[in-house]
């Protein structure tokens, strides 16, 4: 197969839509964070059903685990913008659907997370709590969350990281983010290999910006 | 909405097709894991190299492979490297090359990690034995780390097959392609997309329990 080695590049028509590349880049951190955060706090309610003492909670919470992890994002998007649309006649715009998408695959990860950062926090901890006074609430929430939360924050950070990445597959059901503005330069311009390189730059940065987050945040909690 | 009648008939007439796509995304799966296997095992020796630019070189690989997402990566390979450079690959090509390489980055830092888990008192009686560095790595320290690095491999293989989804917005003929196309033949988005997640779901638990047996064939012996 020979390479051709004379095309020449048009970068102009795609450098003249800088503005609404960096748009569409902000809504797929956007979708990605929102989702994200859905699914913390789905992520903490699954995890504190699978470390309840009763079947009826934890065997539930484990289905739902591995099905959520079984499921490719892509298929599950679908499922929920074409699918329920037609059985249950909900119709999610492509925003909601994409946000609702991540908050479940994402939830899965993060109860896992959540339940390993949980059961990592040393048991004499939570006796010392009790032979304190502390109540069941008041020992989670003040003597176990805060040390199981550190624990959590650098898997937290990949889920984070994962999910705005899998955000950027939000143009297959026709939301507008910087995936869906390069494929528009493309077919207007058909210049694919200048615009899709582009996208492909600022992804790169905005995960690279995303982890130096992530790696700041655990610096700061981390304890004397 | 809710008196929606349920059509299930098309879905089981369609399941030799959607068989078919399996087979083909599990295709792409195994290739894509034996040439990420080979290319991560590479770029982890280059990372670990003592000479700088080489393990600089590999660091910045990494790194950009990890922040790219498949579908922007695929769509610049796929389309891009077509109109630049005259490289026409198949959708099947595509999906392997961009499989490849985002997942070389992730089988690089599996093997960075088991090749410095393994002890370095077993290095060490290498060179006492007399091996050169190929020796002990090729005898002594891969036939090692390549048991502790089996989980975390299994793990992207299970990654691999559900990112594989993807490939089907190219138009390679996998699971995911066959399910849009036969969903909007007939109509039957909801039909078509559960049970296409049902097969996902069912390949990926049977892949992760293989992982589980493959660990207990293979267990990492106590020094």
């Amino acid at each position: 197969m020979p390479i051709r080695l004379d095309y020449i590049f048009e970068w102009g028509p795609t450098l003249d839509q800088w503005r609404a590349l960096l748009a569409g880049a902000g809504v797929d951190l956007l979708v990605g964070v929102l989702g994200f955060a859905f699914a913390a706090i789905l992520g903490l309610f699954i995890a504190s059903m699978r470390l309840s003492s009763s079947k009826l909670f934890r065997v539930p919470a484990g289905i739902y685990v591995q099905v959520m992890r079984g499921i490719p994002l892509y298929v599950f998007l679908l499922w929920i913008f074409f699918g329920l649309a037609t059985v249950a006649g909900v119709r999610f715009t492509p925003f909601q659907a994409m946000v609702i998408a991540l908050a479940f695959t994402g939830s899965a990860y993060t109860a896992e997370i959540f339940r390993g950062g949980i059961q990592s926090v040393a048991p004499g901890q939570r006796e010392a709590a009790k032979s304190l006074g502390l109540n069941a609430i008041s020992t989670f929430r003040d003597v176990v969350l805060p040390q199981a939360l550190r624990i959590a924050v650098p898997p937290l950070g990949n889920t984070l990281i994962g999910l705005v990445k899998g955000a950027t597959i939000m143009s297959v059901i026709g939301e507008p983010d910087m995936v869906f503005v390069a494929s528009d330069i493309n077919t207007t311009y058909f210049t694919p290999f200048e615009a899709f390189a582009a996208v492909a730059l600022l992804l790169i940065v905005m995960i690279l910006i995303l982890s130096t987050v992530v790696t700041l945040i655990e610096r700061l909690l981390r304890l004397p | 909405m809710l008196n929606y009648h349920y059509d299930w008939s098309v879905v089981l007439h369609s399941l030799p097709a959607l068989l078919r796509g399996l087979l083909y995304s599990l295709e792409i799966a195994f290739v894509t894991l034996g040439c990420a296997f080979a290319l991560g095992l590479v770029v982890a020796l280059c990372r670990m190299s003592t000479f700088r630019p080489l393990s600089v070189a590999a660091y910045v690989y990494i790194q950009v492979f990890r922040a790219l997402s498949l579908y922007v990566y695929i769509l610049w390979v796929y389309f891009g490297l077509g109109i630049a450079f005259d490289i026409n690959l198949s959708p099947l090509q595509a999906a392997i090359v961009s499989l490849t390489f985002l997942y070389s980055a992730y089988t690089a830092e599996i093997f960075r990690a088991a090749i410095g888990a393994v002890d370095v008192g077993q290095r060490e009686a290498g060179t006492a034995l007399g091996l050169g560095v190929v020796g002990i790595f090729v005898s002594i320290a891969f036939p090692q780390a390549i048991r502790i690095a089996i989980p975390a491999l299994v793990n992207s293989l299970v990654d691999i097959v559900k990112d594989s989804a993807i490939v089907a917005i190219i138009g390679a003929g996998d699971l995911m392609y066959t399910t849009i196309q036969l969903s909007n033949y007939y109509v039957r988005s909801f039909e078509f997309y559960t049970v296409t997640a049902g097969i996902y779901l069912v390949v990926i638990l049977l892949l992760t329990r293989i992982a589980t047996t493959v660990e207990r064939i293979f267990p990492v012996r106590a020094a």
